[in-house]
């Protein structure tokens, strides 16, 4: 008979345990007879909480419209000369730059690697300024709200109830083609969200640097701590006669199957050097360096397609707008421009597109040293898919009280709906075009259904 | 699904229609012979202290026993109000103050744990996590004012609702968090207008959310069927206009103002040329005047959010979604709005009187539980119960446990931002979620979150206990050598813990398991024992679930 030592715990409990992927551990819930994707592709979603001030992100340049701009941003505003200059394939008109702490960026709109989209935000249906004042069309509830809008953009519910993501849905999707991988389609490194949750699929949620292992779980049958894991996963396995223990041990029935797997994925992609990228130390520099570790691994873990939600936060800039916003938009450069980087190491680029989402645009006009929650912003998409440098949508007039604010505080109104821009992404990812109105559920209400940002 | 009581909730749920009560709460007709009263149970008393504290006892549950419930409840009011701040201030001042949040959270451990005054403990935090600060952001260096405003939330716990509202309202940590302070008129020459965010978030958050409510907490329906919101974009304006002119006392500027230790704590003040003279919208049609000082417009803005009939259900649902249950029936979300309301003296917003109404519901401790009763335990609250049943102390006496949401994914005024650790309408995908019901807390039991959690409960158990000879002076270690007495007999050991961590109700498939392991663990490592024993059950669902 084995017995367990206090040894046993505290020292092959520590250690981390190698281990092949486990057959059985796919969670696809549905059994299916589509046929698996013969490519990879992979949406990287860099959520910006508390609503990004975009429009000092991409700013105009030109004198004309740098007057409205300044005009209406007074104190807040980015200085003309300090722009950094980006050249648009296809003009407007106006000329444009960007707010200076961006030069990854910069570099990766003039070499044909990013885009933009303008003004996008979650609308049901076109909505002018006359409309929008005479209540004449539909629009989202509760404009303005941090986690209404967050719920938006993460589920483009309108103004239905519809209480699953985008993301959740494409995953749904997609799940019979997708069967023998070996983690979920959707992985959180930023927590819970909207984004990711689906009627028959649900999210993996790891940390920043990955997922934890258990302390004091062996996967060898031979070591005593193997029975300590069986017995564990059996109580989760155990019948409750509650919603809520049946749902905690659902997600710890998750955790125990996929933290071998995916740690030793990470670890291996690690050990393997083929990253050389450096990235930028914090959050979100962390969490973009571990996806690329796990898109490294992606052969390993058998995966064809993947979402990741990756998140910062700090973007609600009430206060002190002027010195907080240059630090923000750097970490979002640096690091997206680093994990760019780490793709083309990993011969991916093209299959992996990043983009950006917030909860909504900032007033125009400030409260004297900050912004307050707006509507519309512009977002930024990166790939080796992406038809970069070029500015997609209609770049709003920044005037106040001008045909695009809802009132006179420099509310952009959407002029392109975050449907549209979903709808591009998932029909890249290999969503047909009948599925895209299940994807984004009011596309149906706009002319363009692909934006061409993405080849 | 035959509960009458469940199908009454789902039918609201399903048809946004006002439930009537709860059907089992009704009683038949005729005159019913008083009962006698029913003695206490462990298991309820568990129950009971589960929800009224940080975490039931064998010593407390046997205290709730011998005085019943209500008695329990009048006794904890009477208790003095353990703070936090007064420590803070007996410590030396270490710069930068951020290292002061280890001290600030060790004070709060040492209230929450040994607090006579649990309920009021247990009640503040609750209030911490509906009108949010957070140490994490603008506040971090700002020790004494987080630490301050937590002693509100403490001292105001069992007092009014309105009163309550000013307070936060005024406090420069609130001021700080939400951009209140030094928030001035508008000035239309350079597009400045006022800051809208407390504006926004008093309401949304603190008072009374974004759709009209029935008592019940049903929403109301227009004559489209369609939800009622609440304010629209002209009222916040007109809010953001009242919460002008405020800001740090003991400073001689209004832009840009100087603060000291003490402004951090004493409520801000009124520049009279920086607050907004001209008329204001309020709610339900309220226009306040123009040509009032701020005093006047403060008082006639918290008046007109404190007298929205939605805070009492907004209230209700909030306080008890944080002590008994995350799917309250419409009856009894009603029963103890409507005590909100009235609280039998003509008193609205008596807070002592809507605990109270919470804590002592029959739905709060049904005869006959179903599967929606209860809720998922906060995950500070899995650690709190079991360093109250074992215990927990350091060598030092601390507990210093600054990073404490790292782990856990909350601590006290650890939110991430004001929308505290999880949203109360939060629903995980599957059963939850297809029958509209909510689960908060599992919105941070992540894979991540939760496997934190359980491999702390490891640590715990094995290597930070009372026998462990390398702990430094400040790691907390729990002490569970009674039960190593009984560490020979499998079933006597499982009866011991599972009697201090369960009121004993351990479900046989725990209990199996729990032998199992056990017979690989001999009888001569009597703490190894223990340990496996304390692991299994504070990593399972049925320790996680709040009955």
């Amino acid at each position: 008979m084995k017995y367990l030592n206090r040894r046993d715990f505290l020292i092959n409990g520590g250690a981390a345990a190698a281990l092949a992927a486990t057959p059985g551990m796919a969670y696809s819930q549905v059994i299916g007879n589509a046929a698996p994707f013969d490519d990879y592709r992979a949406l990287v979603c860099v959520f910006l909480h508390g609503g990004n001030d975009s429009f000092n992100m991409l700013v105009p340049r030109s004198n004309a419209e740098y007057a409205v701009y300044e005009n209406a941003r007074q104190n807040l505003a980015i200085p003309q000369d300090q722009l950094l200059a980006i050249n648009p394939l296809t003009s407007d008109g106006a000329l444009y730059g960007l707010h200076p702490s961006m030069g990854g960026i910069q570099s990766l709109f003039e070499s044909g690697h990013a885009a933009f989209v303008a003004n996008v935000g979650p609308l049901v249906e076109p909505t002018t300024r006359d409309q929008y004042r005479n209540k004449a069309v539909i629009v989202p509830s509760q404009l303005f709200s941090h986690n209404d809008q967050q719920a938006q953009w993460h589920s483009l519910k309108g103004a239905s109830t519809s209480k699953t993501g985008w993301a959740g849905r494409m995953a749904d999707l997609i799940r019979s083609n997708v069967a023998d991988q070996q983690m979920t389609t959707n992985a959180s490194l930023n927590g819970t969200s909207l984004f990711q949750s689906g009627d028959q699929t649900v999210a993996y949620v790891m940390g920043a640097n990955g997922p934890l292992q258990f302390e004091g779980f062996s996967t060898d049958p031979n070591s005593p701590l193997f029975e300590q894991r069986q017995a564990f996963g059996r109580i989760v396995d155990a019948q409750y006669d509650s919603i809520y223990e049946r749902g905690f041990a659902e997600i710890q029935r998750r955790a125990i199957d996929s933290a071998d797997a995916v740690s030793a994925a990470i670890t291996s992609a690690q050990n393997s050097g083929q990253i050389t990228t450096v990235f930028p130390t914090g959050g979100l520099g962390n969490q973009l360096q571990t996806v690329a570790r796990l898109i490294a691994s992606r052969d390993q873990l058998r995966m064809t397609r993947q979402i990741f939600f990756v998140g910062t936060g700090g973007f609600d800039t009430h206060d002190d707008q002027n010195n907080a916003q240059p630090a923000l938009l750097q970490d979002v450069s640096d690091a997206i421009t680093a994990f760019h980087a780490a793709t083309v190491e990993l011969g991916i680029a093209g299959g992996v597109t990043t983009f950006t989402q917030s909860d909504f645009g900032r007033t125009l006009t400030s409260n004297g040293d900050g912004t307050d929650h707006a509507w519309g912003g512009n977002q930024i998409v990166v790939g080796g898919a992406v038809s970069g440098q070029d500015i997609y949508g209609t770049y709003p007039l920044l005037q106040i009280g001008g045909p695009d604010d809802t009132d006179n505080g420099g509310r952009m109104i959407p002029s392109t709906s975050a449907d549209q821009f979903a709808a591009t992404l998932a029909k890249w990812f290999g969503i047909p075009d009948l599925d895209l109105d299940i994807v984004a559920p009011n596309l149906q209400n706009f002319a363009q259904r692909d934006l061409g940002f993405l080849v | 699904m035959s509960n009458p009581r469940l199908i009454s909730i789902i039918a609201s749920l399903l048809l946004g229609l006002g439930g009537c009560g709860g059907g089992s709460n009704g009683s038949p007709p005729g005159p019913p012979p008083p009962p006698p009263p029913p003695a206490i149970t462990k298991a309820e008393a568990f129950q009971f202290l589960n929800q009224a504290s940080f975490g039931a006892t064998e010593t407390e549950a046997q205290r709730v026993i011998e005085m019943g419930f209500e008695a329990w409840i009048d006794n904890q009011m009477a208790q003095p109000a353990s703070l936090n701040l007064p420590y803070l201030q007996s410590l030396p001042i270490v710069q930068p103050m951020g290292q002061m949040n280890a001290d600030r959270v060790d004070i709060w451990f040492r209230n929450a744990l040994h607090g006579s005054d649990q309920l009021r403990q247990r009640v503040a935090f609750a209030l911490s996590e509906i009108f949010v600060v957070s140490q994490l952001g603008a506040l971090n260096g700002r020790v004494y004012s987080t630490t301050s405003y937590y002693d509100l939330l403490v001292e105001n716990a069992f007092g009014n609702y309105r009163d309550l509202i000013e307070k936060v309202t005024l406090h420069p940590a609130m001021g700080v968090y939400l951009s209140m302070l030094s928030n001035e008129k508008p000035d239309p020459v350079n597009n400045i207008r006022p800051d809208e965010n407390y504006a926004r978030e008093l309401m949304q958050l603190f008072s009374i959310g974004l759709i009209e409510l029935n008592q019940d907490g049903t929403p109301k329906l227009g004559a489209q069927n369609q939800q009622i919101p609440t304010y629209d974009q002209e009222i916040i304006q007109g809010f953001a206009h009242v919460y002008t002119g405020w800001t740090y006392a003991f400073s001689n500027r209004f832009r840009n103002p100087q603060r000291n230790l003490l402004s951090d704590v004493v409520p801000m003040v009124l520049w009279p040329e920086y607050h907004d003279t001209g008329p204001k919208t309020l709610l339900n049609g309220v226009t306040i005047p123009a040509g009032q000082t701020g005093d006047q417009d403060l008082a006639a803005a918290l008046d007109n959010i404190f007298n929205h009939e939605n805070v009492g259900p907004f209230i209700a649902i909030r306080l008890i979604h944080r002590l008994v249950t995350s799917n309250p029936s419409p009856g009894y979300v009603s029963r103890v709005a409507g005590v909100f309301n009235d609280n039998g003296r003509g008193v609205r917003g008596d807070l002592a009187a809507v605990v109270t109404a919470i804590l002592l519901d029959d739905e709060a401790r049904p005869d006959m539980p179903i599967e929606i009763d209860g809720k998922i335990k906060e995950p500070l609250l899995r650690l709190t119960q079991l360093w109250r049943a074992y215990d927990a102390t350091s060598q030092s006496g601390r507990y210093p446990l600054s990073f404490v949401y790292v782990i856990f994914g909350q601590g006290p005024l650890q939110a991430p931002h004001v929308f505290n650790f999880f949203s109360p309408f939060f629903a995980p995908p599957g059963e939850i979620r297809n029958n509209s019901f909510v689960a908060p807390e599992l919105e941070i039991a992540t894979e991540y979150l939760n496997t934190f959690v359980t491999n702390f409960m490891f640590y715990q158990a094995f290597a930070a206990n009372s026998l462990s000879t390398e702990l430094r002076e400040d790691d907390v270690f729990i002490n569970f050598e009674d039960d190593m007495l009984v560490a020979a007999d499998v079933d006597q050991l499982i009866d011991t813990v599972a009697g201090k961590l369960l009121a004993g109700e351990i479900s046989d498939a725990l209990r199996n398991e729990i032998a199992a392991m056990l017979t690989l663990i001999p009888a001569t490592d009597p703490a190894l024992r223990v340990a496996e024993t304390i692991y299994l059950i504070t990593t399972s669902p049925e320790y996680a679930y709040q009955r």
